[in-house]
């Protein structure tokens, strides 16, 4: 009597979902992130729904059981577009491909799971040491020699190092992070090595899955087309892109704002669009994106700058944007804009300030119904190339709240050659 | 006549800490969420429904396990928290009579509260055997000395024309002027404090969401309930000790004092609930350097202020 009274009273809760992101699964957490009933969390251990999204290759199977078997019970897992893993494939298994009627399908789940009519998932992984240590190895801890081994499932203490900072020697710590992090790009993999909260080294074990730009860009490749289309489509990238720094910034209220300007980009009128994201920009600047939150660190050097280009380039000084190549938008007045420091805070005014430029652009363009001149060189909101050994040289140094604010400044995945849908 | 005595000394001021644990902590997750509601962020259910659906998520939740924790440590923490936080509650006098904890040195026992509640988050962090719980714990430890002493500075600047430590005589100092008015300073940086204090808002460094939360990253079911309670707990003890030495506590016309030391609570927890949610949480580093180079020199000349004050 008294578990159904509770669960009747926390089915009216929000639906507190953990997103363990493949290929292309993105979509979902911006349209989750905008239902009211529900709420993304950042750990399994704080999930009642897994919602893997979008297509898992087969060598990240293991680490999608981790993620799995770490839901405490009550809990059930939803698949959007992505295939179920052999051992959970059963009649019934939450399994869609309507983005529309993802909110729902979470919602309907999150109510049958804690009404207990959804059975919980079994655990897929027996529940022992992940690296068997007891009695092994040469010292009985798993491993060879005195510091070989994972006891207690850490690595043995490793001698102290000196800071990247000031020189005292403390303790490391290193850790693998990934690819199911919703913190840092999907499909990102890398052991870090943690001096307190500083990363002292970082190293990519698997890249990010390739990121789709919207099938505007592919399209003006081969045709002309609309520059007002781009421009919305851009404005609509980098506000998403906002999106995550914002959650990482404990700002949800203006986060959940920058995914509404974003979803309302390809329709609102411009006018009421460049309205409202001024109104959004001295948000951020009064409540202290800028100030207290975004990192002077993450500057890209010249080389590094240059190799990723798109706005990561022009946020460093760099004058590299194919727009001004392009008739099109030379009659519409355009001029590239840039900054200097090439720095996170400047990667951030230099997306703001894009956008800015892309809504006056609009403006501009509808008027006149302009259409891009040139199908050779089309410039992707993000920038389309990658640089080698990135994170590698970028991270380390940086206290572990700047890493994460650098990289989600960054796009640090390759561009899919297949068009976001 | 004993009967009475017990009733106004002990049965009251009782009840009153209990009451102020479960009510207060409700109120704060209800002004937290009418805070929320003004940000404008979508809520599909009412303010006043939504903690004790949360509470009862928890309660149905697994509380689940990590590879070789501290299992004591684990599961003291959040009660040795909420303990501290009842023991800060137990210092605030509801009026006159009303105080179920009146010693003569209650404000040096508050900062015991601060210093011990840096040990049990740090247990809280610990314990869990867990990288992001571990570095939240360090930070909350590498932060709170700095958080103490400010708090520390502000106190004794209340107790100088009160000449004692005890928290009745401090409200009783307050009779002509509150503390508010006399040391302007104080209660500004105290609300700052109570924030860091309780990690939340721009503060909220050791259950912060670039660690995915932190010290509690891995506690799931009834003891994330009991940890959830004990941070809102120890934010409503905060907020009843600046309540008292800046608001002047029981002191005002009309109302029974009770109500009194209960609404100018309120009115801090929203101040609180509000500060929270407008700014952006400030990177480690310049937290330290906001506390260490900004707020603690200020603590310094609110002490300077206040001594001549007392003095004049």
């Amino acid at each position: 009597m008294a578990v159904g009274w509770l669960s009747r009273l926390a089915m009216r809760g929000p639906a507190t979902v953990f997103p363990a992101l493949g290929m292309h699964g993105e979509e979902a957490v911006y349209r989750l992130a905008q239902a009211p009933g529900i709420t993304l969390v950042d750990t399994p251990r704080h999930a009642t729904i897994l919602l893997v999204a979008g297509g898992v290759p087969p060598h990240f199977h293991d680490s999608l059981r981790r993620v799995h078997d770490q839901l405490p019970a009550p809990f059930a897992t939803l698949w959007y577009q992505s295939e179920p893993l052999l051992e959970l494939q059963q009649p019934g298994i939450g399994k869609m491909d309507d983005l529309e009627a993802l909110p729902g399908a979470v919602m309907d789940t999150w109510r049958r799971v804690i009404a207990g009519e959804q059975g919980t998932a079994s655990r897929l992984l027996p529940d022992t040491p992940p690296n068997p240590w007891q009695g092994l190895g040469d010292d009985g801890r798993g491993g060879e020699g005195m510091m070989g081994g994972v006891p207690y499932g850490r690595p043995m203490a490793m001698p102290p190092a000196p800071d990247l900072r000031d020189g005292l020697a403390l303790d490391i710590l290193t850790v693998r992070l990934g690819p199911f992090f919703p913190l840092w790009p999907a499909g990102l993999e890398a052991e870090v090595t943690l001096q307190g909260d500083i990363v002292q080294q970082f190293s990519v074990l698997s890249a990010p899955y390739p990121r789709a730009v919207p099938s505007v860009f592919l399209e003006a490749q081969s045709r002309p087309v609309a520059i007002a289309r781009l421009e919305r489509k851009r404005m609509q990238y980098h506000l998403r892109a906002l999106f995550h720094a914002l959650r990482l910034a404990h700002l949800p209220d203006l986060a959940w704002r920058a995914l509404g300007l974003a979803e309302e980009c390809d329709s609102r009128p411009v006018e009421k669009l460049g309205k409202a994201f001024k109104a959004f920009a001295r948000a951020l600047a009064r409540r202290g994106f800028f100030a207290l939150y975004l990192p002077k660190g993450g500057t890209l050097d010249s080389e590094h700058a240059r190799t990723l280009a798109g706005f990561a380039a022009r946020a460093a000084g760099v004058e590299d944007d194919a727009r001004q190549a392009d008739e099109g938008y030379r009659r519409l007045g355009f001029s590239v804009i840039t900054q200097q420091a090439g720095d996170v805070p400047a990667r951030w005014r230099q997306r703001l300030a894009e956008v800015e430029q892309s809504l006056a652009l609009i403006a501009r363009a509808q008027q006149s119904d302009a259409v891009t001149a040139s199908t050779e060189a089309i410039e992707l909101p993000r920038g389309a190339g990658n640089a080698d050994n990135l994170l590698e040289n970028l991270l380390p140094g940086l206290e572990w709240s700047e890493a994460l604010a650098t990289l989600a400044s960054l796009d640090v995945a390759e561009v899919s050659p297949w068009p976001h849908p | 006549m004993a009967a009475s005595v017990m009733l106004e000394q002990l049965v009251w001021p009782l009840a009153m800490v209990f009451a102020a644990l479960g009510g207060g902590v409700y109120l704060w997750a209800v002004l937290d969420g009418l805070a929320a509601r003004s940000f404008g962020l979508p809520r599909a259910q009412s303010v006043w429904q939504r903690p004790l659906s949360r509470g009862a998520w928890l309660l149905i939740q697994q509380s689940n396990n990590t590879e070789a924790p501290d299992r004591w440590g684990w599961r003291l923490a959040p009660a040795l928290y909420l303990a501290l936080a009842a023991v800060g509650l137990a210092l605030v006098p509801w009026s006159r009579d009303w105080v179920a904890t009146d010693l003569a040195t209650s404000l040096v026992l508050w900062g015991s509260v601060e210093a011990l509640a840096t040990v049990v988050i740090f247990l809280q962090g610990w314990s869990a055997n867990s990288h992001f719980a571990l570095m939240g714990a360090y930070r909350y430890v590498a932060l709170g000395l700095s958080y103490i002493l400010i708090s520390m500075f502000v106190l004794i600047g209340v107790a100088l024309p009160a000449e004692s430590l005890a928290i009745t005589r401090i409200v009783a100092s307050q009779q002509d002027v509150w503390n508010v008015v006399r040391q302007p300073l104080g209660l500004p940086l105290f609300l700052l404090v109570g924030l860091a204090l309780t990690f939340r808002g721009p503060f909220n460094l050791a259950d912060s969401q670039d660690l995915a939360g932190g010290t509690s990253v891995e506690v799931s079911g009834p003891p994330r309930l009991v940890w959830e309670l004990a941070r809102s707990a120890m934010l409503v003890a905060f907020s009843g000790i600046a309540a008292t030495v800046f608001l002047g506590g029981w002191l005002g016309p009309w109302l029974p004092g009770p109500l009194w030391v209960m609404l100018k609570m309120l009115a801090i927890l929203a101040v609180q609930a509000w500060l929270g949610r407008w700014f952006a949480v400030i990177t480690p580093s310049r937290c330290l350097s906001l506390m260490w180079l900004i707020l603690l020199p200020l603590a310094f000349i609110d002490l300077i202020w206040a001594g001549v004050v007392a003095l004049l």
